[in-house]
C-alpha cells in the first residue's frame, strides 16, 4: 500500500506493538529464562544431566517411541488424506469431521478412555473372554504399545492435514493426461502423483516427530516408569530432585536436538509439481 | 467503519476513530486500575496459602480447620494440592512473595528444606504446641498429622482366598493374584519399607534401608505386576475399577472412599506411620498469620477431634484422644492396640538419603 510520506509508514509499525507485546511476554520471556537459568552455573547443570544414569535410555525411550509413533501416524493419516482427497464432497465432510474429532477433548480424556479400553478387564479384554478367544487378558495396558496407541491417537489430525493439504494442491489434469499417455493405475500412483505427495508426507512427519518427542503425560499414564521419555526427565529435575538448573539445561538440549530436525528437514530434497517446493 | 491504515483514507474518520481508540483503550487502563485498587482494598482482609494434599484429603481439611479458622480469625486461607519439597523451593527461588506460606512437608522434605534455608524457624511464643509432644515438634516446623500407609483391596472383587495380612502376602501372587498399585513418591509411603518386610526383614532392622535388596524385592513382586501411582487418588480409583487388585494406599482415602460407597478393606497391621510437618516458607509476607494458623491445627482439640473422627488419620494432640469414642480409637495410627505392630518411618535416615534413593529407584524403574 503506497503512502504519500514516510513518516506514516514508519507510525504504522506502533501496530505491531501489541503482538510483539503477546509473544515477547508470553513466548520469548520465559523462553530467555529458561536458557539463562541453564547457563547460570556455567556448563555445570549440562554435565549434570549428561552423566546422569537416567539420561541415554531415556534418550532412547523418546527417539524409539518418537519413530514408531511418527511411522504409524503417517502411514494412517497418508490412507486418511488419500481417501478425503478421492471422496466425494459429502463423504469427504464426514471424513474430516471424523478427523478433528479427537481435538474435541482434551489429552487427559483421550489417555483415560484409551486406559478404561486397553486395561486387563477393559472394553478390549472384556470383548476377548467374551468371545472365547483368550482366557487371560492380553496385556495391553502399562506398556510401549500403549504408549505409541495413545499418542498415534493424539497426533493423527496433524499428520492428516499436512498431506492433504499437499495432495488438493496437485493438479487433477496431471492423472488424465498420464491415463492419456498410457499409463496403468500403479504407474499414476507411483510414479505420478505418489511423488508429488511427499512434501506433505515429509511436512506431516517432522510436525509429528517434533510433538511425539515432548509428550509427557501419555508415557506416564498409559505407559509406567520404564516407558519414561525426555519430557518426564525434565519433570524429574525439576519437581523430584529439585534441581532447576539441570532441568533447564536439559530443556535446552532438547530444544537443540529439535532445531538440529528442523535444519535437517530443510535440507532434503523435496519436489513439487513445478520443481523444488 | 474502514480502519485507518493507510495515508489514502480520509483524515477527518481517521481522526475520530483514533479519538475513539485513545477513549476506549484509557477507559480500559482505568478498569484495570480500579480491579488492582480494589484488590488491594480488600486485603485488609488477610489471605494466606497453605499447600497440603487434595482431593477427599483437602476437603477435609477445608472442612474441619480452614473453614472454622476462618471463621474465628477472619484470615482466610487458599488450599492447594501438590505440596511437595520442590513447590517450597519455587516460593523462595522466584524472588517474589510466596503464594504458599505454609507448605506441607514429609519428614526428609522438612530436613532437607531447613538444610537449603527453604523454611524459617517457628515463633512458638506465637504457635501454641504445649500439647504436642516433644518429638513431633521441629525447630522450623511441626507434625500436625499422622498418616497410617496400609495394605489395600476391594472386598467386593476379592476372593475368597482370604484377606491379605502381611506384606509377603501382597507379594504373593498365586494367592492374590491381579496387579498391585503401589506409591511411586518414596518419601512419602512405605514401598521400600514394605518390599524388605516382604523380604524377611524385621520390622526393628529396616534401618538404614537395604535399598538393593529392597529393589530385588520389588523385582521379585514383578515389574509387569506393578502399576505405580504418584497420586493419592489413583490407588482407590484402580481397586474400584479392577485395574490393581491389591494397593498400597493411606488408610483415611479408604474410608473416605467407603463413605461415598465403595466396598474397599485395608489391614492396619505392618503399616507404616509418617507424618507430615507444616513449616513456614522464608519469602512469605504474612508469617505472623501463619504461626496464627498452624497454632490453631495443632491446638484446637475440638477441630482436630472432629477431623480425627472424619479421616481417622492420627494427631499428636495429646488432648484429642480423650475426645473419641472408643471404637475409633483402635483404627489410629497411635493407638494403643497397634503399639508394636506398625513402624514408624525413619525422617533422619530418608533425608539424609533421599536424592540418591530416588535416583537409584528411577534408574531401576527404567529397567
Amino acid at each position: 500500500m503506497k503512502t504519500s510520506d514516510g513518516k506514516a509508514a514508519r507510525s504504522r509499525y506502533w501496530l505491531l506493538a501489541p503482538i510483539i507485546l503477546l509473544y515477547g511476554t508470553l513466548a520469548v520471556l520465559p523462553l530467555t529464562l529458561i536458557v539463562t537459568h541453564a547457563f547460570e552455573d556455567g556448563l555445570d547443570h549440562f554435565r549434570t544431566i549428561a552423566s546422569s544414569v537416567l539420561f541415554w535410555p531415556i534418550v532412547g525411550n523418546t527417539v524409539v517411541i518418537s519413530l514408531c509413533t511418527t511411522a504409524a501416524a503417517v502411514s494412517l493419516g497418508y490412507i486418511l488424506a488419500a481417501a478425503m482427497w478421492c471422496s466425494r464432497p459429502p463423504l469427504r465432510r464426514v471424513l474430516l469431521a471424523v478427523t478433528l474429532l479427537p481435538f474435541w477433548s482434551g489429552v487427559l480424556v483421550k489417555n483415560f478412555a484409551w486406559s478404561a479400553l486397553l486395561q486387563d478387564n477393559g472394553v478390549i479384554n472384556g470383548l476377548l473372554q467374551t468371545l472365547a478367544l483368550r482366557s487371560a487378558p492380553l496385556p495391553l495396558l502399562h506398556n510401549r504399545f500403549a504408549v505409541v496407541v495413545g499418542m498415534v491417537h493424539y497426533v493423527l489430525p496433524y499428520a492428516v492435514f499436512p498431506i492433504f493439504a499437499t495432495m488438493l494442491g496437485i493438479d487433477g489434469t496431471l492423472t488424465r493426461a498420464a491415463e492419456s499417455l498410457g499409463a496403468t493405475r500403479s504407474v499414476v500412483l507411483f510414479q505420478i502423483v505418489g511423488p508429488l505427495t511427499l512434501p506433505g508426507v515429509y511436512a506431516a512427519a517432522l510436525l509429528v516427530l517434533i510433538m511425539a518427542g515432548g509428550f509427557f503425560i501419555t508415557p506416564v499414564l498409559l505407559g509406567g516408569p520404564q516407558n519414561m521419555m525426555v519430557a518426564n526427565l525434565v519433570n524429574y529435575y525439576a519437581n523430584e530432585l529439585v534441581d532447576f538448573g539441570s532441568a533447564a539445561a536439559l530443556a535446552v538440549t532438547i530444544s537443540i536436538g529439535v532445531a538440529v530436525l528442523m535444519l535437517l528437514y530443510h535440507r532434503i530434497p523435496k519436489e513439487g509439481q513445478y520443481g523444488r517446493a | 467503519m474502514t480502519p485507518p491504515i493507510s495515508g489514502t483514507a480520509p483524515a477527518r474518520s481517521a481522526r475520530l476513530s483514533r479519538r475513539e481508540f485513545v477513549r476506549a483503550s484509557s477507559l480500559m487502563a482505568f478498569a484495570f486500575a480500579e480491579a488492582g485498587l480494589a484488590k488491594s482494598v480488600r486485603a485488609g482482609e488477610k489471605e494466606i496459602g497453605l499447600a497440603s494434599f487434595g482431593g477427599s484429603f483437602g476437603e477435609s481439611i477445608q472442612k474441619f480447620y480452614l473453614d472454622p479458622f476462618e471463621k474465628q480469625t477472619g484470615i482466610k486461607v487458599l488450599l492447594g494440592s501438590n505440596a511437595s519439597l520442590a513447590l517450597a523451593k519455587l516460593q523462595v527461588v522466584s524472588g517474589q512473595r510466596a503464594q504458599w506460606d505454609i507448605v506441607e512437608l514429609t519428614g526428609a522434605e522438612y530436613e532437607t528444606a531447613i538444610r537449603e534455608k527453604i523454611t524459617v524457624p517457628l515463633d512458638y511464643s506465637v504457635v501454641d504446641a504445649s500439647a504436642i509432644p516433644p518429638e513431633y515438634k521441629g525447630s522450623h516446623g511441626v507434625k500436625f498429622v499422622l498418616y497410617l500407609n496400609v495394605m489395600a483391596w476391594d472386598a467386593s472383587k476379592l476372593s475368597h482366598a482370604g484377606i491379605p495380612k502381611t506384606w509377603a502376602d501382597f507379594w504373593d501372587t498365586t494367592r492374590f493374584p491381579g496387579k498391585r498399585s503401589m506409591y511411586s513418591r518414596l518419601q512419602g509411603g512405605g514401598t521400600l519399607e514394605f518390599a524388605l518386610l516382604a523380604d524377611g526383614v524385621a520390622p526393628a532392622n529396616l534401618y538404614p534401608l537395604d535399598v538393593d535388596r529392597a529393589l530385588k524385592s520389588l523385582e521379585r513382586l514383578g515389574r509387569s505386576n506393578i502399576i505405580w501411582h504418584e497420586t493419592n487418588a489413583e490407588p482407590i480409583q484402580q481397586l474400584v475399577s479392577g485395574q490393581a487388585s491389591l494397593a498400597t494406599t493411606f488408610n483415611g482415602r479408604v474410608l473416605a472412599a467407603n463413605r461415598e460407597g465403595a466396598q474397599l478393606g485395608y489391614t492396619p497391621e505392618n503399616g507404616c506411620v509418617s507424618g507430615d510437618y507444616l513449616s513456614v516458607v522464608r519469602s512469605s509476607e504474612n508469617k505472623r498469620e501463619a504461626f496464627d494458623l498452624i497454632s490453631y491445627i495443632i491446638s484446637n482439640a475440638s477441630a482436630a477431634a472432629e477431623w480425627v473422627k472424619a479421616t481417622s488419620y492420627g494427631v499428636p494432640n495429646i488432648h484429642v484422644p480423650a475426645m473419641l469414642p472408643a471404637s475409633l480409637t483402635a483404627d489410629l495410627p497411635t493407638s494403643e492396640a497397634l503399639k508394636g505392630k506398625v513402624f514408624l518411618k525413619d525422617d533422619k535416615w530418608w533425608a539424609d538419603n533421599l536424592q540418591t534413593t530416588l535416583a537409584r529407584f528411577k534408574q531401576w524403574q527404567l529397567g
